[in-house]
């Protein structure tokens, strides 16, 4: 069809009816993440950023989009699939001052340069009493969801949580994601900073100034009365989803956000397990020796007197993740596993 | 090479033998905790190296590097004692006895520190010859390796990356024949190391690592080469350790002979500067002195305190304090 006439007539642009997000431009955890970027390299001179991809694509995730337009690429460094030297580039570089922030693809690729982060950089300042920091970020994507398979999909913190000297920040909302990743790359320490994939497309009214989240400290995301939730990453907003509904059951749930994983806010978590008295800890990684081991041994250690029951575990099945969907939603935990949890605890 | 600095290279040949022989003594009579890989037989290549290093370059020390890091600590810091008390696990260490023989550091006098997972610094050369190049220093970044740590990824990853950004690395490699009891060229497609950098691109030198003239010769050339911004570079230092394994010696008794007897660093030494007119006399004198300065390091050692129970659970972070029992 050339001939013009029969071309029919773009329609006129329809009146839309204004919507919230047209009122305040909502940000996502991607482009809170790429704005943290920015602010700090416009702050630190000696920082770069460096991986695969990272550069002119701007990160699988489009994480570092635009980055090497500004800042170049001498700041911002592609490397070949060499996890283990980009890990101890930055570790080399940070040695002598240079604040690097390495991007490792995907989390299961932490594999490849585990000796680097846990003999290394995580020992570094210890072993050598105090005369070299590491003040390094480790951004990587993590966690399933999306049918990316047994090396796509992992969580991983449980790798690193029994290793002293590497601190370990989990966001579960781009507001946290961008205030701890500032305060992750003004560390002295080194960062291991976990992006739950599932999270990067959600959205919230980020401020565009430079703010840092402190390092260390739990959230509030929900106050409560009843039950306590300790979750972080994608279990969050699951977390507060299951919370919504048990307050229409009359049950009041407190979800404590930790942020950082290692070192956590132990304060927080167990001022708020005493208060409720009961507690579910909610982790997306297998049960056995993980995150939710540690918070419910800790919580039972220590508030054993003020609880009315035990510590109910959500947690992955002790599997690796499947690659197809109705596999993975069986082996990963959702946000009626985690209804199910509160509804247990509620009746103690 | 004039005969003066041969004669500094003798002494400072001298000076990592009698570390490692009084730190032996000393480690026999339950002095010295933990494990012991002495340097003997390889102090030609470790003289070599320390008299082209600056305080301002760095290097990343092998397993057995103590007469290097007592070399720098007693050339750049003046108290080379400190290398011996952290040996000893003593408070007066440079790492306060946190570290030991695999992890002594002082990055005043340019030593990173070993990492006892041999090659792991392969990669971590890589960020300080990044960050000196992106500030426009003429530094030499080096890493001492040990032939075995060829085996490892990160020999390759750091080759190749140092290849393609032409950092300036220094790599010395010390193939001393043996990964512990696994000779190199069982272990490796090659029993000259050199065979596999050269598909890097990186140029590189095979010597005589016990005739300390051509090493220090040839280090030099190559710092030069790359404080010039010209790139890494790669020596691989033939030599041998005295040491045997853990059983004892296990190596061909005619390979023995020739490395200890024949090969020894510090005879052939002795050999050019007694050709050169320098009298046994002399270079007595500069042996003696070294040995009374070792064992004065070794008393030092011995009388310095242990480190304060709360250094245990210091600088575990920089941010946090960690929960004492």
């Amino acid at each position: 069809m050339t001939d013009t006439d029969t071309v029919p007539a773009k329609p006129a642009r329809r009146e839309r009816k204004p919507r919230q997000s047209d009122k305040v431009r909502k940000t996502s955890f991607t482009q809170a993440l790429n704005n943290a970027l920015d602010l700090a390299m416009a702050k630190h001179d000696e920082m770069f950023v460096i991986g695969e991809d990272i550069a002119e694509m701007g990160g699988d995730f489009g994480v570092t989009k635009g980055l090497f337009n500004k800042y170049g690429g001498e700041r911002v460094r592609d490397t070949p699939l060499s996890e283990a030297a980009i890990i101890g580039t930055c570790a080399g570089a940070a040695m002598v001052g240079m604040r690097p922030v390495a991007e490792i693809m995907f989390a299961d690729f932490l594999g490849e340069c585990y000796d680097q982060i846990v003999n290394n950089v995580a020992k570094m300042h210890y072993m050598f009493d105090g005369q070299f920091t590491a003040p390094l970020v480790i951004r990587t994507a993590c966690g399933g969801g999306f049918g990316g398979g047994p090396h796509h999909s992992q969580s991983v913190e449980g790798w690193f949580l029994n290793v002293p000297g590497i601190v370990i920040v989990a966001p579960s909302n781009p507001v946290d994601a961008k205030g701890l990743l500032l305060a992750s790359i003004d560390s002295d320490d080194p960062v291991l900073f976990l992006e739950h994939k599932a999270l990067y497309r959600s959205r919230a009214e980020v401020p565009p100034d430079y703010y840092t989240t402190p390092l260390g400290t739990a959230a509030v995301a929900r106050e409560g009365s009843d039950v306590t939730v300790v979750a972080s990453m994608r279990m969050v907003p699951m977390a507060l989803a299951a919370a919504e509904k048990a307050s229409e059951q009359g049950v009041s749930v407190e979800v404590v956000d930790l942020r950082t994983i290692r070192p956590y806010d132990a304060d927080t978590v167990l001022s708020s397990a005493a208060k409720t008295g009961r507690v579910v800890v909610a982790n997306e990684a297998p049960k056995i020796g993980g995150l939710g081991s540690e918070l419910s041994a800790r919580i039972s250690e220590e508030c054993f007197s003020e609880l009315s029951g035990p510590v109910v575990r959500v947690d992955g099945l002790d599997t690796p993740i499947p690659f197809s969907v109705p596999l993975e939603e069986v082996v990963l935990p959702d946000e009626a596993a985690v209804s199910a949890a509160i509804a247990i605890a509620a009746q103690y | 090479m004039d005969t003066p600095t041969l004669i500094g290279l003798y002494r400072d040949m001298w000076l990592i033998r009698a570390f490692e022989q009084g730190l032996e003594r000393e480690f026999e009579k339950g002095n010295v905790p933990g494990m012991l890989h002495t340097g003997l037989g390889q102090e030609a290549t470790q003289a070599a190296l320390a008299h082209h290093l600056k305080a301002s370059d760095t290097f990343f020390p092998d397993h057995r590097c103590h007469g290097i890091n007592a070399l720098a600590q007693h050339r750049y810091g003046g108290d080379g004692e400190r290398i011996m008390a952290e040996l000893f696990g003593k408070a007066t260490g440079v790492c306060s006895g946190k570290g030991g023989s695999l992890h002594s550091a002082d990055p005043n006098v340019g030593n990173f520190g070993d990492n006892a997972v041999e090659g792991s610094y392969m990669a971590t050369v890589l960020g300080v010859a990044l960050a000196a190049k992106i500030r426009s220093q003429p530094n030499v970044a080096c890493a001492i390796i040990g032939d075995g740590t060829v085996g490892r990824g990160e020999f390759h990853e750091s080759l190749n990356m140092a290849a393609i950004w032409d950092l300036p690395v220094l790599y010395a490699c010390v193939n001393n024949g043996y990964a512990i009891s696994m000779p190199v060229g069982e272990g490796h497609a090659s029993a000259d190391i050199v065979d596999m950098v050269k598909g890097y691109g990186i140029p590189t030198r095979q010597l005589d690592g016990n005739h300390v003239i051509e090493a220090a010769e040839e280090v030099g050339e190559a710092v030069e080469h790359i404080r010039s911004g010209k790139g890494p570079y790669f020596l691989e230092f033939k030599t041998w350790r005295w040491q045997g394994i853990f059983a004892g010696e296990f190596r061909p008794e005619a390979e023995v002979k020739y490395w200890r007897e024949d090969h020894d660093p510090i005879m052939l030494a002795t050999e050019a500067l007694a050709e050169r007119g320098v009298s046994q006399s002399e270079l007595y004198t500069v042996e003696q002195e070294v040995k009374e300065l070792i064992e004065e390091w070794i008393s030092f050692a011995m009388e310095s305190p242990s480190p304060d129970p709360a250094k245990a659970t210091a600088d575990v972070y920089v941010g946090w304090e960690v929960a004492t029992r």
